[in-house]
């Protein structure tokens, strides 16, 4: 029922009055009556001094007051007081009389006998034709069920609207993490299409949003996300089982190229419904999968290296001797049959005779020491050259070398002078090593200096070594040869070296010989023909303990 | 004296310049050229000493040493390897092996047959060998 049939009635009604009754009024106070009657609407009718003229019968019902005790009471009187309202005082007294009308003016009140209502009041003020007086018409909706169930809905509504305030900041939060972790992270729905998707997401695998967010994932980036080992994942996996860590994912991107990838995904089943999400975080390895494979290539390659050098090594010194053997061989006919017919063991020869075979054994023994020298560079070298560690007398050795080298100085007329200070300590080295380095120094000496030249050999004590330095006045070296003699086989191409025996290997096994006792050798030389010092130390106790 | 000496090598060239050196000094010398002869001359002569290659066509010199240590008439009788393999590992080898001696070549034809002669009067003293520091 609306307002507009409760007015139209009520406007035609013609309330009866306490003090006349006319039988047109009787009738039309009748008529009013049974309208009242029939609206389902509680009604109420007052007189200009708020005392009730009549009232609906669903008032008595719907308030349960005694039709006795109402009609003629003051409105506020009814029930026992219980209508003694403050908001329906401030409608009837003070809105009313400045409003005539007024609707759905809320009222809400605990009555004793049918408990808290909440009423909805539409008050019209009627001023009848005759005379001055007036009517109110009161209409009283009981809104009390309706406004609870409003009351409910709009605490459900509000419940839900918090619910929803709630999500979104789960939402929110759960997005705000997605954006923070680094790791690109893409929540796919059980469809397979895409949630959301984190912002390192599409900064490493350069996909648009737009063309993600609902997209199936196998869909992304023009199809380029169809990746057989992401489908076995996603569709055969992870039903079964709904966590999977470290899938590693590897493929070739048309746009950013090939990537390996690990996948950690996590199918989450919703508390509602039978729906399920799945987390799927994308780990970038390439690069660090790269470096591992670099490095294990590397690894096996230093290790295939090192296998490969080992060979080389024993293949080295087994060639070495193979060689050895293979040269020596023929050296022993060479220089032991030409050493016979020197010797004239089995008959004199003429002096022609004599002097090209003396050549032969000559050149013979250069070959045998060339061999020698190479083995022993090889050895020093590959760390088998052996020190026989002695204590050695230092004074008698360097007098001893002096003499061996006495015939071809002589031969040179050159003057050597030897010097050997007095405090010169005896030394723990390998005598014959030191007479090979003390031969090979004084014989290159003897070798590069012209006739009539100087050799000085001296020693002293040192610190802890004794200091060696052979001095001569012969060819020198020139600044751009001086580290090429250390290297074997260079020999100072001058008058003297062609009429010189040499192999080059002298100076640089000495030097190793002389490191190998833990010395030191080095060469000076103002250049060409300014001639070379030579000087090296030995320590006193042999550092090296006799290895290399 | 003479001394009866047995020379192995392969190589006619070294044989030839071993066994003028031995005669030349007054040895008695028997010649091989390769281990199995060496073998049955020193099984069926009354020998003092072999001079003995390593490298020999057939077997081993120090294989054949080892073979004729089962002979109990040459468990003792002194073995002088002359051999061009003259690097330490080469001498491995003859580990194990008593009365041995070691001569590198080439040999020094003026020292040569004292050397052996040497071997076979350091034999006589001890019965065992020193192989040479190299």
């Amino acid at each position: 029922m609306n307002k507009d049939t409760i007015h139209e009635p009520a406007e035609h009604a013609r309330p009866p009055t306490r003090a006349t009754k006319t039988k047109a009024v009787t009738k039309s106070q009748e008529y009013a009556e049974s309208i009242i009657n029939t609206i389902r609407e509680p009604l109420i009718v007052l007189d200009q001094d708020l005392r009730v003229v009549t009232v609906s019968r669903s008032f008595y019902e719907v308030f349960q007051v005694n039709p006795e005790e109402t009609v003629g009471e003051l409105i506020y009187n009814l029930g026992n007081k219980q209508w003694d309202i403050p908001k329906l005082r401030e409608l009837l007294e003070t809105i009313l009389p400045e409003k005539t009308t007024l609707d759905d003016y809320e009222v809400e009140h605990d009555f004793a006998n049918i408990g808290r209502r909440i009423m909805l009041l539409s008050a019209r003020q009627i001023q009848l034709s005759l005379g001055k007086e007036r009517i109110i018409l009161l209409v009283i909706k009981d809104v009390t069920d309706r406004r609870d169930a409003e009351n409910g809905l709009e605490k459900a509504r509000k419940e839900l609207a918090d619910t929803k305030i709630h999500e979104d900041e789960a939402y929110e939060y759960s997005q705000s993490i997605i954006n923070t972790v680094r790791e690109p992270l893409i929540v796919l729905n059980q469809d397979l299409r895409v949630v959301t998707a984190s912002r390192s997401f599409y900064e490493v695998f350069q996909v648009n949003p737009k063309e993600t967010v609902g997209e199936l994932i196998y869909d992304l980036g023009n199809k380029q996300w169809d990746i057989p080992q992401l489908r076995e994942l996603l569709e055969t996996i992870l039903p079964q089982k709904a966590t999977f860590d470290n899938y590693e994912v590897e493929h070739d991107f048309t746009t950013i190229g090939r990537r390996i990838m690990l996948l950690n995904a996590r199918q989450i089943h919703r508390v509602l419904g039978k729906e399920h999400i799945i987390l799927l975080a994308i780990e970038d390895v390439t690069e660090r999968v790269d470096t591992e494979t670099g490095l294990e290539k590397a690894h096996n390659e230093l290790k295939t290296l090192s296998v490969e050098l080992k060979r080389a090594a024993l293949a080295k010194s087994e060639f070495l001797a193979n060689m050895s053997h293979e040269l020596r061989t023929p050296l022993n006919s060479i220089i032991g049959f030409s050493e016979v017919l020197y010797d004239e063991t089995f008959g004199p020869l003429n002096p022609k005779q004599k002097s090209y075979i003396n050549n032969v054994l000559t050149s013979g023994k250069h070959l045998l020491l060339l061999i020698n020298q190479i083995l022993d560079m090889a050895k020093v070298e590959s760390g088998k050259m052996h020190l026989v560690l002695s204590q050695v007398s230092t004074k008698s050795l360097l007098y001893e070398i002096a003499m061996l080298v006495e015939d071809i100085v002589s031969k040179k007329k050159i003057h050597m002078s030897l010097e050997i200070d007095d405090d010169l300590p005896n030394i723990e080295a390998d005598e014959l090593k030191l007479k090979e380095i003390l031969y090979n120094l004084l014989s290159n000496a003897v070798k590069f200096t012209p006739e009539c030249g100087e050799i000085d050999f001296s020693a002293k004590k040192s610190g802890s070594s004794i200091e060696i330095t052979i001095h001569d006045t012969g060819i020198g070296i020139a600044l751009e040869n001086m580290d090429k003699i250390f290297e074997g086989f260079f020999r100072v191409d001058t008058p003297y070296s062609r009429i010189t025996e040499g192999t080059g290997l002298g100076l640089p096994l000495s030097r190793k010989l002389v490191e190998l006792h833990g010395g030191e050798l080095t060469v000076q030389s103002s250049g060409l023909n300014q001639g070379t010092t030579v000087r090296f130390t030995l320590p006193v106790h042999a550092s090296g303990g006799g290895q290399t | 004296m003479k001394m009866r000496v047995l020379v192995v090598d392969d190589n006619i060239n070294n044989r030839i310049l071993e066994t003028d050196m031995l005669q030349v000094a007054g040895f008695t010398v028997f010649e091989a050229e390769n281990a199995s002869q060496g073998i049955t001359i020193a099984k069926n002569e009354q020998l003092d000493i072999i001079v003995m290659d390593v490298r020999l066509p057939d077997m081993r010199g120090t294989e054949a040493a080892k073979i004729l240590r089962q002979d109990i008439r040459l468990q003792n009788i002194p073995i002088i390897f002359v051999t061009a393999s003259v690097m330490k590992e080469d001498k491995k080898e003859m580990l194990g092996i008593s009365n041995i001696g070691f001569i590198g070549k080439p040999i020094n034809t003026r020292t040569f047959a004292l050397e052996i002669e040497r071997y076979w009067e350091n034999a006589h003293n001890s019965s065992v060998f020193q192989t040479e520091e190299e």
